[in-house]
């Protein structure tokens, strides 16, 4: 039955990732993340899974990682301090191809910041928060109903691809509650990941495969198995052997390369004659929408490209859409000091003109920051 | 597409949140999409807390408010944040004790006790209540039934006749 509803972003996420089979949660709560938990620990016990508060977020991250190796959907929620905190078990489960969720609540940093407001300064953090060369997938929801249905993508693509996958809100998002229809969100079949079938006998839990991710052994299944953050070869032991250590990095970053049409994910507005375009995610693509809006009835052809799917960027999409636009400026709104307009430089510079606009005051961009910005540079 | 911005605010502990939590569910039982966004200080109680509803047909495209048609002010602490989103046409609401700084003409300020007559009642934790009701009578925003059943559905049982209570005390206090 349709059913319209105020829900809030992170209770969204909550939902969502239950709605996609997700059956553990540990967590240590952290303003503005803590309402994720919360909905867990409410939620969890009536499908039968498990909630755990652990004594920290270094923990609740192994805990996720454990959970996920024994068959069960895994997430957590956190922000900024939090999130630094998970990095190291963070890097583990991509070194070892651990599927898991990590929904992180952007909040002002660094360090302790600004509690309850809100920031994007984890753009580049969710990319490369964890050291050495690594696959991850960042999803950047806009609105409550996009927290849902990206949270479901974030489970069934960490479980399709094993890669850890990070649904990156910035605490407008978060926090923000709106009216929703979650009947009306696509949310796609039920994904698990791929099992071990066939003989026990030889098996290698990091075989090479056609779809470069390797079946997982359920844990009783009688497959002899070995999990290590230590570069392995397929074998799953520990090597060193240069050929093999580099095999193994190569085949999880080009995982995603070989996977990039399912992972991509991209929204765009008003852009097909744009002279300006805006690239923004969460809040502040919710003003560049208002901002295209306005711009547009006082003459001035405004667009708007929003990376759903912010990690691995959508880079040809965006090339494409400058190129067919004929756009001559870029305009970055973002809150922080210049993150994700290092990744449209670095596919733009030279083509267009960028143009930041930056706020790292707790206050959310607005609608008419950006305008203003497209005016001025317009005159 | 106008869109009706609404602000609540006042002190952390009031519950201006959950005032507009029980606006946006009336709201929406009548076919109305809200956005409802907050801000709060990382203390337990007190400090600067706000909520915000944009109330709109489909989903707005910036769910903050940019101006403001109704303002609740219920605390000192939020007299003149709110100030840059006011024009002649805002509805301000203001706590007549608990607001020193009170604004003033051209704005259309209405000041009224809203505390006081929650602690005439009993307990002055139903004034979020009693500007609710003001609220309604000022502004027509909603059925009143949907309202009441939304105030009966999210909030402790024990408190409903008190609830309701404080919900005429408003409205009558606003018509005077």
């Amino acid at each position: 039955m349709s059913e319209r509803r105020n829900l809030q972003g992170n209770q969204a996420c909550a939902l969502g990732a239950i709605k996609a089979g997700c059956r553990f949660f540990a967590g240590y709560p952290i303003t503005p993340s803590s309402e994720v938990a919360e909905a867990m620990a409410r939620e969890l016990p009536k499908v039968g899974g498990t909630f755990i508060q652990m004594e920290d977020e270094i923990a609740s991250m192994g805990a996720v990682v454990g959970a996920s190796m024994g068959g069960v959907k895994s997430m957590t929620a956190t922000s900024g301090p939090g999130f630094s905190l998970k990095q190291e078990n963070l890097g583990y489960a991509c070194g070892a191809e651990v599927p898991c969720v990590i929904v992180n609540v952007m909040r002002g940093g660094p360090s302790t910041g600004m509690p309850t407001r809100p920031s994007q300064g984890d753009i580049m953090q969710a990319r490369w928060g964890t050291h050495g060369d690594h696959a991850i997938i960042v999803l950047a929801p806009a609105s409550v109903a996009e927290a849902y249905s990206e949270t479901i993508r974030a489970v069934n693509m960490s479980e399709r691809l094993r890669v850890p996958v990070v649904v990156l809100l910035d605490e407008v998002i978060g926090h923000l509650v709106e009216t929703v229809d979650l009947d009306d969100v696509p949310e796609g079949a039920e994904v698990w990941r791929k099992w071990a079938e066939g003989p026990a006998e030889h098996f290698e839990p990091y075989a090479v495969t056609e779809d470069m991710v390797p079946p997982m052994p359920y844990p009783g299944d009688g497959y002899r198995t070995h999990t290590t953050g230590l570069t392995h070869s397929p074998s799953g032991f520990p090597t060193q052997n240069p050929a093999l250590a580099e095999a193994a990095v190569m085949r999880t970053t080009d995982k995603l390369v070989h996977h990039r049409k399912e992972i991509e994910s991209y929204r765009t507005q008003d852009v097909e004659d744009a002279d300006f375009l805006i690239v923004a995610v969460g809040i502040s693509a919710r003003a560049a929408r208002q901002s295209v809006r306005d711009l547009r009835s006082q003459g001035i052809k405004a667009g708007l490209f929003r990376p759903v799917t912010l990690w691995p960027f959508p880079e040809e999409a965006l090339r494409e859409t400058v190129k067919t636009s004929g756009a001559k400026t870029v305009i970055v709104p973002e809150m922080n000091q210049g993150q994700l307009v290092l990744e449209v430089e670095r596919l733009l510079a030279g083509q267009v003109a960028i143009e930041r606009i930056n706020r790292i005051d707790g206050e959310a961009i607005t609608p008419d920051d950006i305008s203003a910005k497209a005016r001025e540079v317009a005159s | 597409m106008d869109s009706l911005n609404i602000r609540f605010s006042g002190s952390g502990g009031q519950g201006l949140i959950l005032a507009a939590r029980i606006l946006a569910s009336a709201l929406v039982s009548e076919g109305r999409n809200v956005a409802q966004s907050q801000s709060y200080e990382p203390v337990s109680r007190g400090g600067l807390s706000r909520s915000d509803l944009v109330v709109s047909d489909g989903e707005a495209d910036y769910p903050l408010s940019q101006s403001l048609d109704y303002l609740l002010i219920l605390h000192e602490a939020a007299a003149t944040e709110s100030s840059g989103l006011l024009d002649e046409k805002s509805v301000i609401l203001v706590d007549a004790d608990q607001v020193k700084s009170q604004p003033a003409a051209p704005l259309n300020v209405v000041s009224l006790p809203f505390v006081e007559t929650a602690r005439r009642l009993g307990n002055k934790r139903v004034a979020n209540i009693v500007a609710l009701g003001a609220l309604a009578q000022a502004g027509s925003l909603c059925d009143e039934a949907a309202l009441e059943k939304s105030l009966q559905a999210m909030t402790p049982a024990k408190f409903s006749t008190l609830n309701m209570e404080a919900f005429q005390a408003g409205r009558q206090l606003m018509a005077g």
